[in-house]
């Protein structure tokens, strides 16, 4: 039977965790400190030097995923145990420091640590989210293969262009030109593919051309496929419609798979780009974490 | 103008073939027509793309007719200025700008692009697919965070705890230096070493030791003498162990209930019959009865106040005064010689500046305005002064003197030299006439004296005896005295309980008697009254108490109160 990381051999790190956590906040809640709760406190050394064994057993992970069979455990299990202990982490960082804060280092490691969590969150829901979306959204292709297939419109449109009208394509020469998968890592988030683009330029290029002297269309209006149809087909003469209309076919189908390459691509850099956050915001929250363990008792 | 056209044609296995030709004219146009100087094949050509215009000196403008652009040195551009050397790209077709031969103003070498160039080209310009291609890396920014937080964090504080220069550049700037270690506020008495670690943390990785407390607080005293109660927890404790700042304002002393009743809620089996200090766990459910100061006196007659428990209730104090609180609070008021009057609290007991105490009741101040010291019926005016027995005999003597050779005293029982007037100056008459003057007023003064400490005036408020070993006249008058600290372990402050009524806790206003003891007591457990008088419980409870105000011992009691100090011979730098 499968099982996902957070169900994992029914829910086995869940209860180890819900086990730490009810554990920590009954000793807290029981613990009577000199003053008030502090990590100071018997309870908050016990309580701290747990959360820095986990801390490092954290850190591990990213050793560990690398081991291929070399380690015990399941890659599975550990992404589990490394989940759910990891949000435990929350509770027992916030009862070792008796809830106190301020502008120190010891702070800078708790909200690192926080930001790690957090950003870990993002991680497990990209995880169990994105694959399935990224399946349904190849449709049994590959990114290389849905590329080709855009070659090979894109060669098709540009012999049927020719035949149309010169302004055609060169609107069709030009939007090839323009056409990108990718980018920096800001594009590849936001998904923008510029098909839209190359379908208003044809329609500029058809009323530019000497095939059609018709109405002005309606300025402003987004089009949908079937309109553009339309329009275009009533402005070329009856021995070019015919090419026009094959034209737009091919250009839907460009936008289509276009649209979904970008989408891959937006989905692949989902998947991704919490881990840009996770694992540097993690060995930061090292050193912050041995910058305070050595703070505590350089200066006892 | 002349144009130079080579055209390049590879022919496999590196046999190329040039064919040489010549175009007339301004421009040079390149295309899919055929009407164009430079032919493109190429379906990736407009009809009419681009031409290209010679401005002389051997530069060229080269400018495409069609949106899509060509590729001017690789890059796609619309137009460009360029010289010799340079190539334009159309489609397949690659046309390089050459330095014109002989006879000729511009010439140009054409040939196809190479189809392996064209693809490595298309690999080196596509867009990075993935966040590991855009260059964003994760082991850079982990060797960054890695390394900021540990030269922040660890590195600047420790060069800041050895290199005295650097701390004290760096003593005012937030989160540099060693403020980056500071674990919170420190307590308001200290917060003026905020800056300064090394005031209280001496070696690295050691505790803080009590030497850097008894540097201000050498006089502390200790708790317990810590030779007849060998416990760990007086005998070894650190001023840390208990005392521990950065927790703000109110960290640093302990009031917690349990830092008491650790050791107290079973002392007695702790330090078996070493102390008579009662078992003690909470204020609220486990604490002895009061233990109050009585007035008392040794054999000597020294003032020697005994503690008594107040669980053997009533207790009687032996003050010495006779005054019955309910009599002077008759709230329809006491006949003066002012006029009808009442009394109340404050008009004699007020607090001592500062509020702890209260003042002494005064004499002369509280009582004498009604209890006049008069002696002689025919002097009502003249008065004795509150003081010891000897001293009003003397003055009595006196008095009786004066009159007795002054004469004009209007008594029967005189003798007639004594009744008569004199004129001032004039002499006594014969000697014999005052001899018996004087004896007259010895005897006076003695029967004034008996009739102020026997009879009237004295024994109204004092207990008064006949005592022929103590004075002259044989009256001896007991002392007065309250304990003033009822007390002695515990601080109680009247200004604290400011809100209360004087009847909330003493029931004054009901005692007939001095001998009543006044105090309020500890109060049952577990009840409340719900009227006055109030005992302490009915207000005040252990630290956990739910319904009354919860109360620790360091509210009442002083931790370091023996009369030893903590560290015998040190003193304070």
């Amino acid at each position: 039977m499968h099982d996902s990381i957070l169900d994992y051999r029914g829910f086995r790190y869940l209860w180890v965790a819900l086990i730490l956590s009810i554990g920590s906040i009954v000793a807290y809640l029981w613990h009577d400190p000199i003053g008030v709760p502090n990590g100071g406190s018997w309870l908050g050394y016990t309580l701290g030097t747990i959360g820095a064994l986990l801390i490092l057993w954290l850190l591990w992970f990213g050793i560990r995923k690398r081991r291929y069979g070399r380690a015990t455990g399941t890659a599975r299990g550990w992404l589990s145990a490394h989940v759910y202990l990891g949000t435990t982490l929350i509770l027992i960082a916030f009862l070792h420091a008796g809830f106190q804060v301020g502008w120190n280092i010891h702070t800078l490691a708790l909200v690192l640590m926080l930001l790690v969590i957090f950003s870990g969150f993002f991680g497990v829901y990209a995880y169990l989210r994105y694959p399935a979306l990224m399946t349904r959204n190849r449709a049994d292709s590959t990114r290389a293969a849905m590329i080709g297939e855009i070659r090979e419109l894109d060669a098709q449109a540009l012999q049927i262009a020719d035949k149309v009208d010169r302004s055609v394509h060169d609107a069709i020469l030009s939007s090839i030109q323009h056409t990108e998968f990718g980018g920096s890592v800001w594009k590849q988030l936001r998904a923008r593919d510029n098909s839209t683009t190359a379908l208003a330029r044809l329609k500029e290029a058809v009323l530019a051309s000497d095939a059609g002297e018709a109405p002005k269309p309606q300025a402003g209006g987004s089009q949908t496929m079937v309109m553009m149809v339309d329009f275009l087909a009533n402005q070329a003469s009856d021995t070019q419609s015919e090419h026009l209309r094959r034209l737009i076919d091919l250009i839907s189908r460009k936008r289509a798979l276009a649209t979904r390459v970008a989408r891959d691509i937006q989905l692949q850099a989902l998947m991704e780009i919490w881990l840009y956050f996770h694992v540097p915001l993690s060995l930061g929250l090292l050193g912050a974490l041995i910058a305070h363990v050595v703070a505590v008792f350089f200066y006892w | 103008m002349r144009w130079f056209i080579r055209r390049v044609t590879r022919k496999g296995k590196g046999s190329i073939q040039y064919e040489e030709e010549i175009h007339f004219g301004e421009t040079l146009t390149i295309g899919r027509a055929a009407n164009q100087a430079i032919f493109v094949n190429d379906l990736r050509a407009a009809l009419e793309h681009a031409t290209v215009t010679t401005l002389g000196g051997g530069r060229h403008c080269v400018e495409s007719l069609v949106a899509a652009g060509l590729r001017i040195d690789g890059r796609f551009e619309q137009n460009a200025v360029v010289g010799s050397g340079h190539t334009i790209e159309i489609g397949n077709v690659r046309i390089t700008l050459i330095d014109p031969p002989p006879d000729f103003e511009a010439a140009v070498e054409v040939g196809l692009v190479d189809k392996a160039e064209v693809a490595a080209r298309e690999q080196s310009e596509a867009l990075p697919q993935s966040l590991a291609e855009t260059g964003l890396s994760k082991r850079r920014w982990a060797w960054t965070l890695l390394l900021a937080t540990l030269f922040f964090g660890l590195l600047l504080p420790i060069v800041a705890h050895y290199v005295g220069t650097f701390r004290s550049l760096v003593k005012e700037t937030p989160a540099v230096g060693l403020n980056i270690w500071d674990s919170g506020p420190l307590a308001s008495a200290h917060h003026t070493m905020a800056n300064d670690c090394q005031s209280c943390h001496g070696e690295p990785f050691n505790v803080v030791r009590d030497d850097k407390c008894l540097a201000c607080h050498a006089g502390t005293a200790a708790h317990a003498d810590p030779v007849k109660f060998p416990l760990p927890e007086i005998a070894e404790s650190r001023c840390a162990h208990c005392h521990r700042d950065h927790n703000g304002d109110d960290g640093l002393v302990r009031s917690d209930q349990i830092l008491c009743s650790d050791c107290h809620r079973n002392l007695s089996e702790r330090v078996a019959g070493k102390t008579e200090v009662g078992d003690v766990g909470d204020f609220g459910t486990h604490h002895p009865d009061f233990k109050v100061l009585l007035p008392a006196w040794d054999e000597q007659g020294k003032f020697a106040p005994t503690r008594v428990s107040m669980e053997k209730s009533p207790l009687t104090e032996t003050s010495g005064l006779k005054f019955p609180h309910a009599t002077h609070l008759d709230p329809k008021g006491l006949k003066t010689a002012e006029g009808q009057r009442t009394l109340t609290c404050a008009d004699c007991h007020r607090s001592e500046p500062g509020g702890a105490l209260l003042a002494p009741i005064d004499f002369e101040q509280h009582c004498q305005r009604c209890h006049k010291l008069d002696f002689d019926l025919r002097m009502p005016d003249r008065q004795v002064p509150h003081g010891k027995v000897a001293e009003i005999q003397y003055q009595l003597a006196e008095y009786y003197s004066r009159v007795a050779l002054e004469g004009g005293y209007d008594d029967i029982q005189a003798p007639v030299f004594v009744r008569e007037r004199r004129r001032p100056g004039q002499a006594a008459a014969t000697q014999e006439e005052t001899r018996q003057a004087l004896q007259w007023a010895r005897e006076q003064t003695l029967r004034m004296t008996d009739d102020l400490f026997g009879k009237r005036t004295c024994t109204i408020c004092h207990e008064v005896s006949k005592d022929p070993a103590a004075t002259q006249s044989g009256w001896r008058v007991a002392p007065v005295r309250v304990s003033g600290v009822w007390f002695e372990k515990a601080r109680f402050t009247h200004a604290r309980h400011a809100t209360m009524e004087c009847a909330d806790c003493h029931v004054a206003a009901q005692s007939m008697s001095s001998a009543d003891l006044l105090i309020p007591p500890i109060g049952a457990v577990g009840t409340r009254s719900a009227k006055p008088p109030y005992a302490c419980r009915d207000c005040h409870g252990g630290e956990k108490a739910a319904r009354q105000l919860g109360s620790t011992c360091i509210d009442c009691h002083g931790f370091h109160q023996a009369e030893m100090p903590l560290h015998p011979g040190v003193t304070a730098k």
